[in-house]
């Protein structure tokens, strides 16, 4: 590939998406209408775990407006193949029926779906169907279903879903022996949950032997592959559009339970149905994540090095998790090494059954391992006296260390961990929050400082997140027009693809629109996930773009008679370098080639339209931030305040740095939510207790510090040297904000374990420390 | 449980319609007027993105009946301008990157446009305060502070 | 989440209002500002055959002084109280207490009297009115009465208004002389329901406690007023706030339990509210 001039790439391009969605013109799922269209709405279970003994639907169908409602027995045998390409067929799924079958097995599994004139009907006719429990015993927690005799899925035993493990524990206790210091704790971590802005939905409507969905998705072409393996109706009967969609975080990535029931009806109703999750369904049932604990160990000699560490992880997946859990429960293990030199390690790692909503994507899925490992290392600076940063210090890689196989055969490359760590020191001016802190204590005042480093494999290029496509048009009128599988739930591919390719193409970017989330519009595409999008969309608009680059220079050097390496293209003009007054704007050039076939050069196809696809150059690219917070902790009520925050991060070259800075600080936030604030609670009946927003607790612009960035630029291998940027923030920020309140409180002799830290918790931990 | 007929202005255009009782106005917006524009984020008053003007005041849309509006003047995000002709304080999130998914975006609009009417000079405390009755779950709050904070120190035009 | 189905009225005077409450017998609710009743009714948690909108009545609206104290219309919304300077001048409490309710737009439709007869347990206002004795006037069909604040919440959402009742306005005593008013609330984010709360409004004469009322809320099933004993006559100088904390939530039993925080948390936060709300007042009467 030729270098191409970055004029838009690189800098803080306004966005293309802004004017619709701050002026109320864009098109979520919910402003999707079609002629007729009817509502769905689902019965839910409201117990844990029971017996189905029987369902009449006869009262829900008498009342006026109701047009169907439909049970297991109805969809259910519908189903063809239910898998997803992240896991692939042959791997032995969890089990995912669309509609509970005989069994319930958490509060808001899906029992029944009405279908009525509109969502008020649809909710009045729900109340209506009569659906007959007999209450069985249920595991509201993880920790009492894994092992238990009473099981929650037949074929899995003992609650568990997968083991996996990297075998080396004998090792590392024979190191953890002679080993100067050996810390180790369990630490446990709270569900919480994406809780994107714009809850799940879908709207579905057969008619002439196709299937048309409107869906608020992360992955069109995923939510096409999905209905064509589920009904057995070929791909090319399907169409799926995702316009604008609110947030996804992961919870959009594939289709849940209620999406396939929508699927499986779509062909049994007279019109288009309508599903609009509400936010309680959405608490109660779109999933939850995080959720594990973990024992830790780390050994280190007498100068703080580290010798070994292991990590026995356990998380809850809940009753029906999305996708199969067992493979992203790995990560976890293999990644708890972190950005530091490791000479030994070992994992396991055990995925459990609950009667509670199923665990799916949350940005970061596999989170717990910087969770667990930051937080050890700050127990284990205080238990050897060490300061955490030098601790850090003394163990962790740098851009000379690379390429560096970590001890579980992960290979980190193109990384700079110190030299971002240090970078996020300095910013913080470490030395002097130190002497703040100090003043502060002689004062009754608790201040801390808390650090997270972390490593991140990006655009993972497993199975369908291989590779991109793209199409470019450039239309006659010389408008440019990008093609792309898209999946924007707001992380800006728009902008991103026009900035990327106006600067291929050398266009203006005035002069370049994208079309995205479209299947049949678009080229084949994973969707957002895997923070991927900004690599592959590069990636693919680069090798389309090409192809078009090159026709456009022999078209503008055969009609200003040059030689086609002296053409340069810019502002949507080719010139002839040294001669600026000889050149063709793409409006001339886009006429010669589709209107003025005469004019073209000999061997030059007609038109200005070509499709690319990009196959990911390494199977992971690794990004890695640092995150650090300083805090103040009031003793009396156990109120945090954040009072500064940093991230310095190398996502290699920013396309948009307002993007990139955006999806880092909305991804901080969330983390930040996650230490403090967010909880997906049940009671021990199994009651989910946060199913509103009154229960569950979002950070708002009260609460939030304003956020410092850092940026260290290592490039990637692979386009234009861009890395993964989307999930970072949400994995950084909990131990950051955690060792932050921890450091405040270590005067006190309080050992952080256990997550959220409301105000409660922060003062129990204080009042146990006291005695 | 009878349907009733009702008669408002929206963005300044009289919208008479035959309602049931139960009708929220954010459904009455979107459904019967076609202004999508305002979102529902929680249907209990939470997160804001339904917000809109009553009479002047922000309100959740979400916790009022469109009977209870007979006779009310509302404006919507859609009343505020257009993708042409962005309010200021449209542009100011636009140049701040005060958005990212939207979904939310139109509730922050009227609820900043409503607050900056009244407090004109606020301090960065005051804002945060007064917009933390809006959730958003993509920008971490950043781009939209700097946006209200840039809409402050550059005000529009004076108009009468 | 939609609510179900009912009868909507708007009746435009209070005699209008109390016959329907009277005729529609016991499946009628009364919409204030909704702000609390709308989303039980979206969540499907209550449903009513009726509502009776208050809205469109103009005499349940207003601040405005009478006699020794100050009168405000059930159907006066918070946002109201919160820009009214009479409000501000009679009865301060009543002032800062406002914008810890909610958020603005909430308290543009929220409602004096829709707070106070909603009666949640860690709201502000009811915390208000029973730490002040204020009078709250009621009409029904049967005619007028009066209910002293302190006898009128009975227990989570629970009042001693019938079913056929309405709420017509509040009287908040207005205290004369060197005074002191403070509001301190814990609370996780900007605008949430108090995990625990307190309310003081002291006198003073000279160095003296003349007068000192305690309130707490969140800390039970209703607002709750905490023993004052041997507090007037004292010096402030000679009390500890951390003892008036401590005095004030020593007899408290069934501090509510959640997933928020525990009674023990809570009840600890509320003494340290206490002490902080003491302290202001205090602050504020010796500067009188």
């Amino acid at each position: 590939m030729l270098p191409v001039a970055a004029r838009y790439a690189g800098s803080r391009v306004q966005r293309v998406e802004d004017p619709r969605l701050l002026t109320g013109q864009g098109t979520f799922v919910d402003d999707v209408v079609r002629p007729g269209m009817l509502h769905a709405c689902f019965v839910r279970s409201p117990l844990a775990r029971a017996r189905i003994l029987s369902i009449d639907v006869s009262r829900a169908l008498e009342l006026d407006g109701v047009a169907a409602v439909f049970v297991a027995g109805d969809l259910n045998p519908d189903v063809r193949e239910p898998w997803f390409s992240t896991t692939g067929k042959d791997v032995p799924d969890t089990p995912r029926p669309p509609l509970a079958e005989g069994e319930v097995r958490f509060v808001g599994d899906p029992v029944a779906v009405v279908i009525a004139r509109n969502r008020y009907v649809a909710e009045d006719a729900a109340d209506l169907v009569d659906v007959e429990f007999e209450p069985l015993p249920a595991f509201a927690s993880y920790t009492d279903a894994n092992g238990a005799n009473e099981r929650i899925h037949d074929g899995y035993a003992a609650n568990v879903a997968g083991q996996m493990g990297g075998g080396n524990g004998d090792k590392v206790r024979a190191a953890c022996e002679t080993a100067a210091h050996v810390v180790s704790e369990t630490i446990y971590q709270q569900a919480y949950a994406a809780v994107p802005m714009e809850t799940r939905g879908l709207v579905v409507e057969w008619a002439g032997g196709e299937l048309t969905m409107w869906a608020a998705t992360q992955a069109s072409h995923e939510v096409r592959a999905v209905a064509s393996r589920l009904l057995g109706l070929a791909e090319n009967r399907i169409r799926v559009v995702a316009r604008d969609t609110g947030g996804g975080f992961g919870q959009k990535t594939l289709p849940l339970r209620e999406e396939m029931c929508l699927m499986l009806l779509a062909r049994r109703v007279p019109a288009a149905v309508k599903w609009i999750e509400d936010r309680r369904e959405n608490l109660i049932g779109a999933g939850s994540a995080r959720h594990e604990h973990g024992t830790a160990t780390m050994a280190f000699d007498a100068d703080a090095r580290i010798l070994a560490v292991a990590i026995d992880h356990v998380q809850d997946v809940g009753a029906y998790p999305t996708p199969w859990p067992v493979g992203v429960a790995a990560a976890t293990g293999l990644l708890f090494p972190g950005p530091y030199r490791v000479p030994l390690a070992d994992w396991s790692t055990t995925t459990v059954f609950s009667n509670t909503v199923g665990r799916t994507a949350y940005r970061g899925p596999w989170q717990y391992e910087t969770v667990a490992r930051e937080m050890m290392l700050d127990i284990a600076a205080r238990r050897i006296g060490i300061d955490p940063v030098e601790l850090r210090r003394r163990n962790m890689l740098g851009a000379d260390d690379m390429p560096y196989a970590n001890p579980n055969w992960m290979t980190y490359d193109h990384m700079a961990p110190i030299q971002v760590f240090d970078k996020a020191i300095e910013l913080i001016d470490y030395e002097s929050f130190r002497h703040d802190q100090e003043v502060a204590r002689s004062e009754g005042r608790y201040l801390g400082i808390g650090t997270s480093s972390y490593v991140e494999p990006t655009t993972a290029a497993m199975n369908h997140y291989g590779s991109e496509g793209a199409t470019i048009r450039i239309e006659p009128s010389g408008a440019v027009n990008v093609y792309l599988a898209g999946g924007s739930t707001g992380n800006s591919l728009e902008t991103a693809a026009v900035q990327l390719a106006a600067d291929a193409l050398g266009a203006d970017i005035a002069d370049v629109n994208t079309i995205q989330g479209d299947t049949a519009l678009t080229p084949f595409g994973a969707g957002t996930g895997g923070s991927r999008s900004g690599s592959m969309i590069a990636g693919a608009v680069a090798v389309t773009a090409q192809i078009l680059r090159e026709r456009i220079i022999a078209i503008a050097a055969h009609r200003l008679e040059a030689a086609p390496e002296d053409i340069e293209l810019a502002d949507s003009r080719a010139s002839v370098r040294g001669t600026p007054a000889k050149s063709l704007t793409l409006e001339e050039i886009a006429r010669i080639a589709y209107l003025d076939l005469g004019s073209l050069p000999p061997d030059t196809p007609a038109g200005l339209e070509a499709s690319g696809r990009y196959r990911a150059e390494a199977p992971v690219i690794w990004a890695n931030a640092t995150h650090v917070c300083t805090c103040q902790v009031e003793a009396e009520t156990g109120r945090v305040t954040i009072l500064r925050y940093v991230v310095s991060e190398d996502c290699g070259p920013m396309i948009n740095p307002n993007i990139v800075e955006g999806q880092i600080a909305g991804g901080t936030v969330q983390g930040i939510g996650g230490a403090l604030f967010e909880h997906l609670a049940y009671d021990a009946d199994g009651n989910p207790v946060s199913s509103t927003f009154v229960d569950y607790l979002m950070p708002t612009m009260a609460e939030v510090p304003l956020i410092e960035y850092g940026h260290i630029e290592t490039p990637g291998p692979g386009a234009g040297g861009y890395k993964g940027v989307g999930e970072g923030g949400a994995i950084g920020a909990p131990p950051a904000v955690i060792n932050a309140v921890a450091d405040a409180l270590s005067p006190l002799g309080v050992t952080i374990t256990r997550l959220p830290l409301n105000p409660a918790a922060v003062v129990a931990l204080i009042t146990e420390a006291r005695g | 449980m009878a349907e009733m007929e009702i008669e408002m202005k929206v963005n300044g255009r009289s919208r008479r319609a035959v309602v049931e009782p139960r009708l929220t106005l954010a459904d009455f917006l979107r459904e019967e007027c076609h202004l999508t524009g305002t979102h529902l984020g929680c249907e209990h008053g939470v997160c804001g993105a339904c917000t809109v003007l009553l009479d002047g005041d922000a309100v959740r849309s979400c916790l009022m009946f469109a009977v209870q509006a007979d006779g009310a003047q509302v404006t919507t995000v859609e009343g505020l301008g257009s993708p042409d002709a962005l309010s200021p304080i449209q542009e100011a999130f636009r140049d701040h990157h005060g958005l990212q998914c939207g979904f939310c975006t139109p509730g922050f609009i009227v609820s900043v446009t409503a607050f900056l009417r009244d407090h004109p000079a606020p301090m960065v405390e005051e804002i945060r305060s007064a917009l933390s009755g809006n959730l958003c779950r993509c920008t971490g709050y950043q781009g939209i502070l700097a946006a209200v904070q840039a809409a402050v120190s550059d005000p529009a035009p004076t108009t009468g | 989440m939609k609510p179900a189905p009912f009868t909507y009225h708007a009746p435009t005077d209070l005699d209008e209002a109390v016959e329907l409450l009277s005729e529609l017998g016991d499946d009628v609710k009364v919409l204030a500002g909704g702000q609390s009743l709308v989303p039980m009714l979206a969540l499907r948690l209550t449903a009513f055959d009726h509502l009776v909108d208050v809205g469109r009545i103009d005499e349940l609206r207003g601040i405005r002084a009478d006699g020794d104290a100050l009168w405000i219309g059930a159907m006066t919304t918070q946002a109201s109280v919160e820009r009214s300077s009479i409000a501000a001048g009679a009865v301060p409490l009543l002032s800062r207490a406002t914008p810890l309710i909610g958020h603005f737009q909430i308290r543009n439709r929220g409602t004096v009297g829709g707070s106070v007869a909603h009666a949640d347990p860690a709201a502000e206002y009811p915390a208000v009115a029973v730490t002040l004795d204020a009078d709250l006037e009621t009409i029904s069909v049967r005619g007028r009465r009066t209910i002293p604040a302190r006898d009128f919440f009975l227990g989570t959402w629970t009042t001693q208004l019938a079913d056929d009742e309405l709420l017509v306005g509040i009287r908040f005593p207005v205290w004369a002389g060197r005074t002191g008013f403070a509001v301190e609330e814990m609370a996780q984010r900007h605008g949430d329901f108090a995990l625990a709360g307190a309310t003081v409004a002291i006198a003073l004469e000279g160095q003296t406690i003349t007068r000192c009322s305690i309130g707490l809320f969140g800390l039970g099933s209703t607002p709750l007023r905490a023993p004052v004993d041997g507090l007037v006559g004292a010096r402030p100088a000679d009390v500890a706030g951390k003892e008036i904390g401590d005095a004030a939530v020593a007899a408290l039993d069934g501090v509510p339990s959640d997933i928020h925080a525990s009674g023990e948390y809570r009840t600890r936060v509320g003494a340290v509210m206490v002490a902080r709300a003491w302290a202001s007042a205090v602050e504020e009467a010796g500067r009188g």
